[in-house]
């Protein structure tokens, strides 16, 4: 072991294995509500991290479809949603446990997702976002006016939701409910880490960036353009709904105003400010967007009273970032190092 | 049959809204090949100018709607030069992109600047209905379809007939050799913005009396406007303006024959079909992609 870290060489990533780091990731924030309890970091925190933590799994699915494939899905937020009724009334109309409801939206929603995909193949690029942006609202008109399902304009409170099969909730639970369904966010985003990590680095990964370059091309090395289209929009519709589950069972409340446009453009947004075709970076992405808004801001009384300014800057850093920074934020500390050694060098 | 005249009538008016909002969408288009999908969230920064100045400064109302004109037209010039422009060489879904962050950096910079209180913008002839074929409709109603209808027909004949719009035409047939022959294509791309900033506006200000002005106002039009594109097509200046009209039609008469609940989504599914079948529009001459 001693001799292992003595190996380390200078610009090496610290943990050589990214599974592990992933796990290690993962324990970092499912110590939060600990570290919360303990009062090293306000309790409020921990909830923003667990926004960090729903957002962080749509947004890598949308990384697969926007970065990795090179197609712009402006649906991200109607899939979401749908997933989030669908088993918001499983768990809370129908009484059915968790895990039946996850899976029942996920699959849901990933059909129409494929079908999306599908749509895709017939359209291209400018049409497609304007095709996802138009079921996006269809999605979003449906939730406000099918009352019977979605409860309307004035939103659907649930309690939480029976957890692996048993695990009832009583009022008495609060406590463990909050943090049982915390851990279950940092399980999931580690696992869609993970396999996103594995995907995109085998042939799924290949044949994507393949088809990014020049469609044309990659079809002619024996490459399915309609295989790996579906199976694009799928995984990203797939992570999109997850999230919608996880958040609605988190918050035990949804309403319309939740999917809007304006959250698509966040998690597009968080992509490309944090890096495309990186999952780190992702990560860091939308803790910018979602997280430095309510824990970094909101501590400057300036930007407390003035919570668009944060929209602004989002916005500001998406154009800035297209233009002359085009590898997202993630790169900044490997950069500024290179900076630091050039200025070093030079004096 | 007064009945249907009566929604023929009130479809054409919010077509023209649409329609105006699409224009504006499909001149940036051809010129920098840009799907602008700030248009909206521009026209709610500038009717909130026109409200802002009706309401606090108490201009005239038509002094107002000038003002938020002239402010539309420096904004779209500005988003050109400060944005666009410097956007030339990268590809086609990051320049998408680009106009989706001006989309949160308007939205922001209108709720910084004027609040996040709706506002009521009145209509410009308050008063007064007119009857045709057994409908009844309002001056101001007729005024939106007239205004609308008279204005795009002028853009046409510019497009058409002028020096200006046979810039404009050989800019969006293909802006490298209509630089090479010598036309200003920065100066025809940054009036395409200018331009489609105005139609935003107007859209703007037609929309607002028939809603309020807020921050989400225009979010419906500016869906509407880009599906109209896509109906249209987005290969002709004319297809997204059918489009619009009959997106207008078909859902208002839906909403009124069948359900007043599923006619927006029956619409827009049955745009999403119709794409399928004819991914380049009514109107659309299909792209040829080059290896």
């Amino acid at each position: 072991m001693i001799k292992k870290l003595s190996s380390y060489k200078k610009g090496q990533p610290l943990i050589k294995n990214a599974y592990m780091s992933y796990a290690l990731f993962g324990l970092f924030l499912a110590l939060m509500p600990l570290f919360g309890y303990l009062g090293i970091i306000k309790s409020s925190y921990v909830t923003i991290i667990a926004s960090v933590i729903y957002y962080s799994i749509a947004a890598l699915g949308l990384n697969v479809l926007l970065g990795w494939t090179g197609l712009i899905s402006l649906g991200t937020a109607g899939f979401m949603g749908l997933a989030a009724y669908i088993s918001a009334y499983i768990t809370y109309n129908m009484h059915l446990p968790f895990e039946i409801a996850l899976v029942t939206a996920v699959v849901v929603s990933t059909l129409l997702g494929v079908l999306v995909g599908y749509i895709s193949l017939r359209i291209e690029g400018i049409y497609l976002a304007i095709a996802t942006l138009a079921v996006a609202e269809i999605l979003r008109k449906t939730f406000e006016v099918f009352d019977p399902f979605t409860g309307g304009a004035s939103g659907k409170p649930i309690s939480y939701p029976t957890l692996f099969f048993f695990y009832k909730y009583s009022r008495a639970d609060l406590k463990i409910f909050e943090t049982l369904l915390y851990l279950i966010l940092v399980l999931f985003l580690i696992a869609v880490m993970i396999l996103v990590h594995n995907l995109m680095k085998g042939q799924v990964g290949r044949a994507l960036n393949a088809l990014r370059g020049s469609e044309a091309a990659a079809q002619a090395m024996g490459i399915n353009l309609l295989k790996y289209r579906l199976f694009a929009f799928g995984f990203a519709s797939a992570t999109a709904s997850l999230a919608g589950v996880l958040y609605v069972h988190y918050n035990r409340y949804t309403n319309p105003d939740r999917w809007l446009l304006a959250l698509s453009l966040n998690l597009v947004a968080a992509i490309i400010i944090g890096g495309v075709r990186n999952i780190y970076g992702t990560i860091l992405g939308v803790f910018i967007v979602v997280a430095t808004k309510d824990m970094v801001l909101a501590q400057i009384p300036y930007f407390a009273n003035n919570p668009n300014f944060a929209l602004m800057f989002n916005g500001i850093l998406i154009i800035l970032i297209i233009l002359y920074y085009p590898y997202g934020l993630i790169r900044i500390g490997a950069d500024l190092k290179k900076l630091v050694v050039k200025i070093k060098e030079k004096f | 049959m007064s009945t249907f005249m009566q929604l023929f009538l009130r479809s054409l008016e919010t077509g023209s809204i649409y329609a105006l909002a699409a224009l504006g969408i499909i001149i940036v288009f051809r010129t920098s090949n840009i799907t602008h999908f700030a248009q909206g969230a521009l026209g709610t920064f500038n009717t909130f100018v026109v409200a802002i100045l009706f309401t606090n400064y108490r201009f005239p109302l038509w002094a107002a709607i000038l003002a938020g004109i002239l402010s539309a037209f420096v904004m779209g010039l500005m988003v050109d030069y400060f944005i666009i422009r410097r956007a030339k060489k990268i590809a086609p879904i990051a320049k998408q992109i680009i106009t989706l962050g001006m989309v949160l950096v308007i939205v922001g910079v209108t709720a910084i600047s004027f609040g996040l209180d709706p506002f009521i913008l009145p209509k410009l002839f308050p008063k007064g209905d007119v009857m045709i074929a057994g409908a009844s409709i309002s001056i101001n109603g007729l005024f939106n379809i007239g205004f609308g209808l008279v204005l795009m027909g002028i853009l046409f004949v510019i497009l058409q007939k002028t020096k200006w719009g046979l810039a404009v035409r050989t800019t969006a047939s293909n802006e490298f050799t209509a630089r090479l022959m010598g036309v200003p294509t920065r100066n025809v791309t940054m009036i395409a913005w200018a331009l489609a900033g105005v139609l935003g506006v107007l859209a703007g200000v037609m929309y607002a009396p028939l809603n309020r002005v807020d921050a989400g106002m225009l979010d419906y039009v500016q869906i509407s406007a880009l599906v109209a594109c896509v109906l249209g097509g987005f290969q002709s200046f004319h297809g997204p303006i059918i489009g619009a009209y009959i997106l207008a039609i078909a859902k208002n008469l839906m909403s009124f024959y069948w359900s007043d609940v599923w006619a927006e989504q029956l619409v827009l599914i049955a745009v999403l079909i119709f794409i399928i079948f004819r991914p380049n529009g009514i109107i659309g001459r299909k792209i040829v992609k080059k290896v």
